[in-house]
């Protein structure tokens, strides 16, 4: 093929092979970007058994070296996208607007080309999450986008969080019922104060022992008592205030102190608009995930998403992670999303942590992912520049020790001794 | 006296009820085995004497046939004789529901299936919902039904989806079946039992996966349908133990999929053709077969597919599908050798009746 | 038509954004003294701590301790980094309307359509892109005359660079089919043939239709063009003979620039969305002698015709889209080709086009092809010198050199990293854009506050959820509401 070079080819064939073993590599890199505050410069990174045994300076541990050594510019953790929108109507039950139970890992396709695109970002943990059509969808699943071709065996943490929605994507398509109701979709809510009734009354019926027989109701105690987080889906201000103030009714009304169910943990996701409101956000410690960074203010529902929304955040103490929706293109991707915060006002390490370690402690798999530190799942990504910054791509992905994604040419990018 | 009618004739039925012996030039007894100029005796519907040296009784007409023998051939997966009744949309889940009681019999559909060398066909209720019933064989001539209820149909894949009618996700799909299975009863308890094998819908190969987690732990047993790359996941089907049907495969056929289809052979898994009638027509089914010997298919295993190995899926081995002594006389007299797709049915004969003749063009 | 509406509108947003300096640009001579920390030529090694000294609009020197007259204005920003403007080589924003449905429409022009206010060239302004060449949208078959202009100025004479930069042909378009399209095409050169045969017919035949149609065209037949009589040039496979015979001037108006383009006298930019239609594109041009003035538009897998490109040895302006994503039949994995370096492997030469006017502009597209491997010099000339070279204004754009225009842009850091921002922007010589005043991008950047956002929290107060007011902070289990 006369463009070889410029092609990127994935190394993974369709007929599923043995599943390689966790290789062990030496990762020589100009740049080590661990996440921890500590970077180093011409640094080695080695992974054995699928961790990061060491991160090193190159004078020592050269006896360590394995076989097989890699050399990049730059190194640094797995990124981290707990927003992304890989599922589509069928990872969402509409006959019932509140189904906390049901699991988005059932409908998830190992095989879905989402993950192969993520991989090519430099993407290596997500969280998934049913499509926002339901008030309340079910319980999203934190995998890796690389490993054996089952889902079970790459996820990381199961039914990690609980997933809703405010706003109007749970009752978008939603009608009255005009004369006799027709399907389901006359029953469903379809205004935004619809909407919070419905998260209401699945919170309170749950305080009050009203829904003994839902399917549902564990999940619901689970996350009333802190113990599973709420991710909820809010784009604009005043769905971003209806979050809180739930959340606030919650932790202040007696129905639930009574129950031993006061202590949700909520963190909103999609939140455009959050920079109007940092402060309502800080005090009641809600942590935020971005959506993508609109070229030109608008966004999704008409929110506004000003640039130095990150920075703003971060100022004023709220956790802050990024997202890029799953898009693997050159413009939206997540790398590339942190470097529009870099834009606007956040510096390098503050970007980094908001595409990795941030991530991994809203999932609550920052112990295993996020940093590179030995004993941590060996996700790197490799760079042919400095991270983030649109002149320099991801040449190399790695999953627990696995190359997953060459992207690198005989001429540019890394160089690789096998 | 022998009346010798020849093979060529036009004419219709053969209208004597007593024995018929035909002596032709291959036999395909079933197993990879062939007779040369073999003998086969049939008498009140029934085989009742195959081989070389076999004695043909008195009075009985004697056919010769300068061609091959086979028994006919069994398609698994269509709607003949059913069509536009073979979903009810009232409901997700139908277990009672039994297409069997919906197939006419005498549908002019038939005869195209028995022109085709096509003797017995399993008809299936849509992917819909969560469960559309259960699925029925049935003869394409003499109104026969010869096993009803064949299977529970179960759906893991997304046409079993809507956007209107619960269940309208995987998972709320799931739930459903696990509520159906959580206290069986009537159909489904048959089916929880073991005693009623399964027809998986699927599509995808991560439907393959759910549907094989779903029988590993209800422990049924049965056949997955519909998934053109089911043999990229061989190892888990294998080691589930279940059966697979393979879906209509037509010219263009990518690959990828023939290929998928050697891999389910080679790691004997047991197969069969669908037909999905009246979508395809019923040359089709042959033509699937042959299509996948010319990928590399086994031969025998694929004329397996076509007949016993069906009929064992079908749960009618009993019956049909080998040319052995005591089964029924449902047989086709080819101009050539089946797996060839320039040759075609002379004659097919169920229960010993000739329900199609085709003249030999000079 | 909502021109009038948003007109008086626009017209209020450009003097309360002050993106102009309006005194300054009235009162600017075009003299104007830069001294920055760095200059990126575009025209050899960058320069340290140099000045760019403009006169009269043009660039004067550009070195080391350059001294502009004594009554220049002075630049002196030793923090920033000076940088040619960047440059679109062809774009269908900026107009009212895209698009204009007749089908071959050669004698269309874009002066006509080109919104000086719309938000386009505002966007374009603030990214530093100083050079647009204007052309219609892929709905025709034969669109309208382009235009280079500059983004900013209140009427097109003030925007233009350079009036008549090239005629639009479409190969592609979308919801037809490729045949359909190229025989629009072909039809439309053989239906100039046959008028131009037809004119020379009647000549001979002493008819005076012509001579009257252009009258009602309102075409002086006296003026000395309007009055000679050439015989056809150019490269074209056809040629129609004696046409000396008739006035250049009886050439009916809606033929004619389709003439000039056969005659070899216009450039063609030709939009193709595939390989196939690029071959096409490259036969017509070939058949109908306008091969060496062809530029190709390219998107989708035109790159799949690379070697085909290289041969005909026309240059290419890329689509938004560098990264072409499609799925091998066999495996069914998606395969990625950077089709700006199949193109540089070919040695095509390849301008970039910007995905947006705001936040991915030309910078962005530059800044991609270094990630995949172009050199940084090769992936600026890409967005600079190269578009205009193809543009034919090489003489003008593209690089911060003596003799060139006046347009400097000062930058806050490297023009390919992602927290840089255009501080300063001087068009001809005149400082027309200051980013401090930009109020627009102060509105992108941190966004427009509304009278009813919750208010600060000070620490011992707190929101009622319920009333909004402020109250003192409860512990769990507060009162009651």
């Amino acid at each position: 093929m006369t463009a070889a070079l410029f092609t990127a080819v994935l190394a993974l064939a369709a007929v599923p092979v043995q599943e390689p073993e966790a290789r062990a590599w030496t990762i020589q890199a100009e740049r080590v970007y661990t996440g921890t505050g500590r970077n180093m410069e011409r640094s080695i990174v080695l992974v054995r058994g699928g961790q990061v045994s060491a991160v090193t300076a190159n004078a020592d541990e050269e006896k360590e070296r394995t076989q097989d050594v890699l050399r990049v510019y730059a190194v640094t953790a797995g990124l981290v996208d707990a927003g992304v929108r890989v599922t589509n109507w069928t990872s969402v039950e509409q006959s019932n607007e509140v189904t906390p139970n049901l699991r988005v890992a059932d409908t998830l396709d190992p095989f879905a080309l989402d993950w192969d695109r993520l991989l090519r970002s430099g993407v290596t943990t997500v969280l998934a999450s049913p499509l926002d059509r339901n008030v309340i969808g079910g319980l999203g699943v934190v995998l890796k986008t690389a490993g054996p071709e089952t889902i079970a065996a790459r996820t990381v943490k199961a039914d990690a969080v609980l997933r809703g929605s405010m706003g109007s994507d749970p009752s978008a398509g939603n009608h009255p019922a005009f004369g006799r109701p027709t399907d389901f979709y006359s029953r469903r809510p379809t205004t935004r104060m619809g909407v919070e009734w419905e998260w209401r009354k699945a919170f309170f019926d749950t305080a009050l022992n009203h829904n003994e027989n839902d399917p549902g109701r564990a999940t619901l105690v689970a996350a009333l008592q802190g113990k599973l987080p709420i991710f909820i889906q809010a784009w604009t201000t005043q769905d971003i205030r209806t979050a809180v103030f739930l959340r606030e009714e919650v932790q202040t009304r007696p129905e639930f102190a009574a129950a031993g169910m006061n202590k949700p943990r909520f963190v909103i996701d999609a939140a455009a608009e959050a920079w109007k409101e940092p402060q309502l956000l800080a005090r009641s410690q809600t942590g935020v995930i971005l959506p993508p960074f609109p070229p030109a203010g608008r966004t999704r529902e008409n929110a506004f998403m000003a640039w130095n929304t990150a920075k703003v955040l971060k100022d004023q103490g709220v956790a802050v992670a990024l997202s890029s929706h799953g898009s693997g293109d050159l413009e939206q991707r997540l790398s590339v999303q942190a470097g529009y915060a870099m834009a606007g006002g956040l510096t390098f390490e503050e970007a980094l942590a908001a595409v990795t370690s941030i991530p991994a402690m809203l999932l609550g798999v920052q112990d295993r992912v996020g940093t590179i530190e030995v004993g941590k799942d060996a996700d790197l990504v490799l760079w042919s520049g400095e991270p983030f910054q649109p002149g320099a791509r991801v040449v190399g992905t790695i999953v627990d020790g696995v190359l997953r994604y060459e992207g690198w040419t005989a001429v540019q990018g890394a160089t690789v001794e096998r | 006296m022998l009346s010798i009618l020849l093979a060529l004739a036009a004419a219709p039925a053969l209208q004597n009820d007593g024995p018929l012996a035909i002596r032709a030039k291959a036999v395909w007894t079933g197993g990879g085995k062939v007779l040369e100029n073999a003998v086969v005796v049939v008498d009140n519907g029934r085989i009742q004497a195959v081989g070389v040296d076999v004695a043909i009784p008195d009075g009985a007409e004697l056919v010769e046939h300068d061609g091959v023998l086979t028994a006919g051939l069994i398609a698994l997966h269509g709607a003949t004789g059913a069509v536009g009744e073979t979903r009810d949309g009232t409901r997700p889940a139908l277990p009672e529901g039994r297409v069997g009681l919906a197939v006419d019999l005498r549908h002019l559909d038939f005869v195209a299936l028995r022109e085709a060398g096509i003797t017995c066909i399993l008809v299936t209720p849509d992917a819909a919902g969560i469960t559309g019933g259960t699925t029925a064989v049935v003869k394409t001539a003499g109104g026969t039904v010869l096993r009803d209820p064949a299977h529970l149909s179960l759906v893991f894949s997304n046409e079993g989806l809507s956007g209107n009618t619960p269940p309208t996700s995987t998972s709320g799909a799931l739930a459903l079946l696990q509520n159906l299975f959580a206290e069986p009863r009537g159909i489904v308890a048959e089916a929880r039992a073991g005693k009623l094998p399964c027809l998986f819908e699927v599509r995808e190969r991560e439907d393959v996966r759910r549907a094989i987690a779903f029988a590993k732990d209800k422990k049924l047993n049965g056949a997955l349908h519909g998934a053109a790359l089911a043999g990229e996941v061989a190892g888990d089907i294998k080691a589930a133990g279940l059966s697979v049907i393979v879906p209509a495969l037509a010219i263009g056929t990518p690959k990828r999929t023939l290929d998928a289809v050697i891999r389910l052979q080679k790691e004997e898994i047991p197969l069969g053709f669908g037909l999905d009638t009246p979508w395809n027509h019923a040359e089709a089914l042959r033509l699937s077969a042959v299509m996948c010997v010319r990928a590399g298919l086994d031969r025998q295993a694929a004329w397996e597919a076509l007949t016993a190995g069906a009929a064992r899926i079908a749960g009618i081995e009993a019956r049909v599908g080998r040319i052995e002594r005591g089964l029924d006389a449902d047989l086709v007299m080819w101009s050539g050798d089946p797996l060839d797709v320039g040759s075609v049915a002379r004659r097919v004969l169920i229960g010993g009746r000739s329900v199609a003749a085709q003249e030999e063009v000079r | 038509m909502t021109t009038t509406m948003t007109r008086a509108t626009g017209a209020v947003t450009l003097t309360t954004a002050c993106l102009c300096l309006a005194t300054a640009a009235e009162a600017g001579e075009g003299r104007i003294a830069i001294h920055v920390g760095r200059i990126v030529t575009m025209a050899g090694p960058d320069i340290e701590d140099g000045t760019i000294v403009i006169e009269n609009g043009r660039i004067q020197s550009v070195a080391k301790g350059a001294k502009g007259s004594w009554d220049a204005e002075v630049i002196e920003r030793p923090d920033l980094v000076a940088f040619p403007g960047w440059v679109e080589a062809h774009s269908s924003r900026g107009m009212d309307r895209a698009n204009e449905n007749i089908e071959v429409a050669p004698f269309l022009d874009v002066r006509d359509s080109i919104d000086p206010i719309n938000f386009y060239f505002e966007d374009c302004l603030r990214q530093g892109v100083l050079a647009i060449n204007v052309q219609q949208g892929n709905m025709a078959a034969i669109g309208g005359q382009g235009r280079v202009v500059k983004p900013y100025g209140l009427t097109i004479e003030d925007m233009t660079i350079r009036p008549s930069s090239g005629l639009k042909l479409v190969a592609t378009r979308p919801g037809r089919s490729r045949a359909l399209q190229v025989q629009s095409l072909r039809r439309a050169f053989n239906e100039l043939r046959i008028h131009l045969e037809k004119l020379v017919q009647d000549k001979k035949d002493g008819k005076d239709t012509a001579r009257r149609e252009a009258l009602f065209q309102g075409r002086d037949p006296d003026k000395e063009e309007n009055k000679k009589g050439r015989a056809m040039e150019g490269t074209a496979t056809w040629k129609v003979k004696d046409l000396e015979g008739v006035p250049r001037g009886q050439v009916d108006e809606k033929q004619e620039p389709l003439l000039r383009l056969v005659e070899g006298k216009m450039m063609a930019f030709v939009a193709c969305d595939g390989a196939i239609s690029v071959v096409q594109a490259l036969d017509i041009a070939r058949e109908n002698g306008f091969l060496a003035n062809t530029v190709l538009v390219l998107e989708g897998d035109a790159w799949k015709a690379a070697d085909r490109i290289a041969e005909a040895g026309v240059p290419v302006v890329l689509g938004p889209t560098l990264l072409y994503v499609e799925r091998d039949p066999i495996t069914g994995k998606e395969v990625e080709t950077f089709v700006p370096g199949v193109f540089r492997e070919k040695k095509v030469r390849f301008a970039l086009q910007s995905i947006n006017a705001s936040a991915q502009s030309l910078w962005f597209q530059a800044a991609s092809c270094v990630g995949y491997g172009i050199p940084r010099e090769e992936a600026l000339a890409a967005a600079t010198k190269v578009p205009a070279e193809i543009l034919r204004l090489g003489d003008r754009l593209g690089s911060l050199e003596a003799g060139k225009d006046g347009n400097v842009l000062l930058l806050s850091g490297d023009p390919l990293a992602v927290t840089t921002t255009v501080q300063y922007v001087v068009l001809d010589g005149n400082l027309v854009y200051d980013r401090s005043k930009d109020v627009r991008v102060q509105q992108i950047i941190e966004g427009v506050e509304q009278p009813n956002a919750a208010p600060a929290s000070t620490g011992d107060e707190e929101l009622d959820p319920h009333s909004g007011e402020k109250k003192p902070k409860s512990g769990p289990g507060g009162k009651k509401d």
